[in-house]
């Protein structure tokens, strides 16, 4: 099959490779020349574990090229699919200048029957306002069939994701296109659920929505744990073990962050808000993910009792480990507060820290080795669980850091592990763990 | 084993039973005499599939004996387990004072000649472990017994399959000698057995149902989300199930969650937020979310008979919050029906279960029939998703009506067939 994709953000892109692996002649195109010569010579730009190896592979197989012309790049293409970003307006709600614009230029040059697939996280109802721009415009007298087939793949395992997702959603109207987008996919091996197009659009935000609300659970219990002397680690475990609630996404923590969960709960809201409709239940959801950076704060603050000068080592960056992401990410909030404060940060991040600067700028120093962050800390915050982080020698935390109280967001460690340590240790909804007499930090002490 | 259990409401009577089925010597006890008199002679409570071959089998073999004397149940026993009630009180607070009327009664009556493990079975607060363990000592060695929690997760309607069968057993204990004995006494029903601290293990009780309850709020949202959108929420919760990290369970739009544990558990664990300072934003939405979403059906009504119910005749099927139970506490149809009769509507009504036992509005009629309940009406509702609702000749039974509207509370029917047989048809967030 020949298949043109529009944009090369993180889903056209892993989609595009994808796609090519799987036998199909793939054609991505971007408006942006720099980046698509940067891409045809096999730089995937944004960061993602297999990503560059298999766009590698399929370009040398001419199976996957790059073209920064619609009229080229949409030549000849039986399939089109939309995969341009949905930033968020202010209000909330998803700009769709770029997917307009994409369906314009899809009407404009193409010279066949086509089917456009749209991959982008759109509102319901976006779908078939895509067929009507696309009608207006047609330059061609060809036939052309929506389908809506949300993307479901996570940041730091996308190709996985892609190869190995849970299902694939194919919504239209028109049988004949859902049948070429299932033997587009047929390779992948994954279950097809087919359905209509405002449906699978509504799929795509409640399926997030709903794993975002079980983040949000999971702290609001962690927090109530926490006053009460439970453990949230094993309420969590506990839980998961009913198959009705299953294991997955019960970690406490700081809160989801990233380009989808943030962005779609907004979206959400403000779709029922469009129909008069107060979304209480994901407002709150929101609200309790946007106080878990500060929650960890006060917590901090009320140990030391001020930053003012003091050196505060933060362990992560990213919004989770494996990816460069920095979008909505709780560093930025804790960071931001502890600079507001006074505090001298230290941040260390494997792979973030360019993305971190453009966000936070140079108010704190970065830095890419653990120890080096540690050194002199007068206090760690642990933001992201990068696999680097969740081995620390908890010794070396003592041995490095000039008062050795830590503050971790992620429940890297097992209190059993940390309570043979001499640290001082808070977490996310476990008891608190103070080894030796607390010390005086900042003449602040209790 | 030789186990007592302390309560014979829905957690007490099939877990004893279920004990009983396994070999295990167990006395049931209750301080209502007449209660204890009835079970003596095979008249069960409660409505339950298969309890009462159950009772019945192990009575008759002398594995299960009933009693109201604590003190004569205890002698030989080696578990105790209290599986009292926790009504809550008007603060959401759950009221603990049959558990800790049984726990000074223990200190009464237990002696100091036998080690005894004693469970908390009944859904109680964060710390209720301790403060029984307290009330005990006060006049037995701590060494003699140990206090634990093992929450019950049974479903009410399948209370007794949820028993022999668990998705998993959580153990909280402190003390090793009481793990391994109930780790044994569970063996036989799980090999999924989870051991914690008696805290953790009372607040993954509180924390599992919420998380569920939340999940019902949720899938509600979405429902009336896809009625303003046009989408149809079968076909979400369908695609969204299929998400291992979601699961496809408690996905079931409707009128949202009643009986006997959600309500009151999520009322419950608000509270226990509030007492230590932490405002529970999202349960309380949760909470909001199943206040409201019964009035859709009022909504329906509304919007298909221009904003005037009075002098409609209604037709409910269903009083039982769910199928396979006679319960009906915190159960939709009880709001509803009181609702309509508020908007002056005249209804009528039919459970094949709950029938007279639930108190309605004077002027609510009970049909012995189901289908008198079409009879004259201008809408039915159905609102307890009992199979014999769902198979109903509705094409015939449509010429009974004065007016061919259902209003499907629970998304059971087909909308395609009734809207081909001529029904004007509403579901929560179907098209």
């Amino acid at each position: 099959m020949k298949i043109a994709v529009i944009g090369t953000g993180y889903v056209g892109l892993v989609t595009g490779v994808c796609l090519s692996d799987i036998g199909h002649t793939v054609i991505c195109i971007d408006v942006d020349q720099e980046k698509v010569k940067r891409l045809q010579s096999g730089d995937p730009i944004i960061y993602e574990p297999g990503l560059e190896d298999l766009m590698k592979k399929n370009i040398e197989k001419s199976r996957l090229s790059f073209s920064g012309n619609h009229q080229t790049g949409l030549a000849g293409a039986e399939v089109v699919y939309i995969a341009v970003g949905t930033p968020q307006n202010h209000d909330g709600s998803a700009n769709l200048n770029y997917i307009e614009a994409a369906a314009t230029d899809i009407a404009k040059n193409i010279t066949q029957d086509t089917v456009v697939v749209t991959k982008s996280t759109v509102p319901v109802g976006t779908n078939q306002h895509i067929k009507e721009v696309i009608t207006v415009n047609l330059v061609h007298p060809v036939k052309v069939t929506v389908v809506s087939n949300p993307e479901f793949l996570r940041e730091g395992s996308a190709i996985q994701d892609t190869f190995s997702g849970d299902r694939i959603v194919i919504g239209t109207d028109d049988e004949q296109a859902a049948y070429i987008i299932e033997e587009i996919n047929q390779p992948f091996g994954i279950p097809v659920y087919k359905t209509d197009i405002a449906s699978a659009e509504m799929i795509k935000y409640a399926s997030n929505a709903f794993l975002a609300t079980k983040i949000s659970f999971i702290n609001e219990i962690a927090n109530i744990c926490e006053k009460t002397g439970a453990n949230v680690d094993a309420v969590a475990a506990g839980m998961g073990l009913d198959n009705r609630i299953g294991p997955k996404f019960l970690s406490a923590g700081l809160g989801y962050g990233g380009s989808c969960f943030p962005k779609d709960t907004n979206a959400l809201v403000q779709l029922a808000g469009n129909h008069e409709h107060d979304f209480k239940l994901l407002k709150s959801v929101i609200e309790v993910n946007n106080n878990q950076p500060l929650h960890l704060f006060q917590k901090a603050k009320q140990r030391l009792g001020d930053f003012k000068g003091k050196k505060i080592a933060v362990l992560g960056l990213a919004f989770k480990p494996n990816t460069d992401d920095m979008r909505e990410a709780p560093s930025t909030l804790l960071i931001q507060q502890l600079l507001e404060e006074g505090a001298n940060v230290t941040a260390f991040d494997p792979i973030a820290i360019e993305n971190a600067r453009r966000i936070l700028g140079d108010g704190l120093t970065y830095s890419e080795s653990i120890d080096e962050t540690l050194q002199d800390a007068e206090a760690t915050f642990i933001v992201t669980d990068w696999e680097k982080v969740k081995n620390i020698d908890l010794a070396t935390l003592e041995q490095r850091m000039k008062y050795p109280i830590v503050f971790d967001g992620r429940n890297c460690f097992a209190l059993e592990a940390v309570k043979t340590a001499n640290i001082e240790y808070y977490s996310m909804g476990r008891s608190d763990i103070a080894n030796r007499e607390k010390l005086a930090v900042g003449g602040s002490n209790k | 084993m030789n186990i007592v259990i302390v309560g014979t409401g829905y957690v007490g009577l099939v877990s004893g039973s279920c004990f009983a089925d396994k070999g295990h010597h167990v006395y049931c006890v209750d301080n209502n005499q007449s209660k204890i008199k009835d079970l003596k002679n095979g008249i069960i409570p409660i409505y339950e599939k298969g309890l009462k071959s159950l009772i019945d089998r192990n009575t008759a073999n002398g594995h299960l004996e009933f009693t109201t004397s604590l003190k004569d149940a205890v002698g030989e026993a080696d578990f105790i387990f209290i599986a009292v009630g926790t009504p809550e009180m008007t603060n959401g607070e759950a009221n603990l004072e049959y558990v800790y009327h049984v726990a000074d009664e223990l200190s009464e009556v237990l002696d100091d000649t036998r080690y005894r493990v004693i469970v908390d079975k009944s859904t109680v607060p964060i710390g209720t472990a301790y403060e029984v363990r307290k009330r005990i000592a006060r006049n037995i060695p701590t060494a003699a017994f140990d206090v634990c929690s093992v929450p019950e997760f049974l479903k009410e309607g399948s209370a007794v399959h949820d028993t022999l069968h668990p998705d998993r057993i959580v153990i909280g204990t402190d003390s090793e000698k009481a793990q391994k004995r109930l780790v044994e006494l569970h063996r036989p029903f799980s090999n999924q057995l989870f051991v914690t601290d008696i805290r953790s293990a009372e607040m993954i009780k509180y924390a599992s149902n919420c998380f569920l309850a939340t999940k019902i709020s949720f899938i509600n949202e979405i429902a009336n989300l896809c009625d303003a959108y046009g989408a149809d929420i079968k076909e979400v919760a369908a695609a969204m199930g299929l998400d291992k990290r979601i699961s496809p369970h408690f996905l079931n739009a409707g009128l949202g969650y009643g009986g006997s544990c959600f309500p009151k558990d999520i009322k419950a664990l608000i509270n226990m937020a509030d007492q230590v300072d932490y405002d529970a934003t999202l349960l309380k939405a949760v909470q909001q979310v199943n206040t409201k979403q019964k009035y859709r059906v009022i909504s329906h009504l509304h919007n298909v008979f221009d904003h005037e119910l009075a002098g409609k005749k209604i037709g409910i099927l269903g009083l039982a919050f769910k199928p396979n139970t006679d319960d009906f506490r915190e159960s939709p149809s009880l709001f509803i029906i009181h609702e309509l009769v508020k908007q002056a509507a005249t209804v009528v009504v039919y459970d094949p279960v709950v029938g007279h036992k639930a108190r309605l509005p004077d002027k609510v009629e009970i049909m012995e029939e189901v289908t008198s309940v079409f009879d004259h009406v201008d809408a039915v509702v159905l609102m307890t998703e009992w199979p014999e609702f769902i198979h109903l000749p509705y094409e015939s039974l449509k010429h009974k009506m004065r007016t061919p509207v259902v209003i499907d509370g629970r998304n059971a029917l087909d909308p395609v067939e009734l809207k081909n047989n001529g029904f004007i048809y509403h579901g929560i967030g179907v098209r």
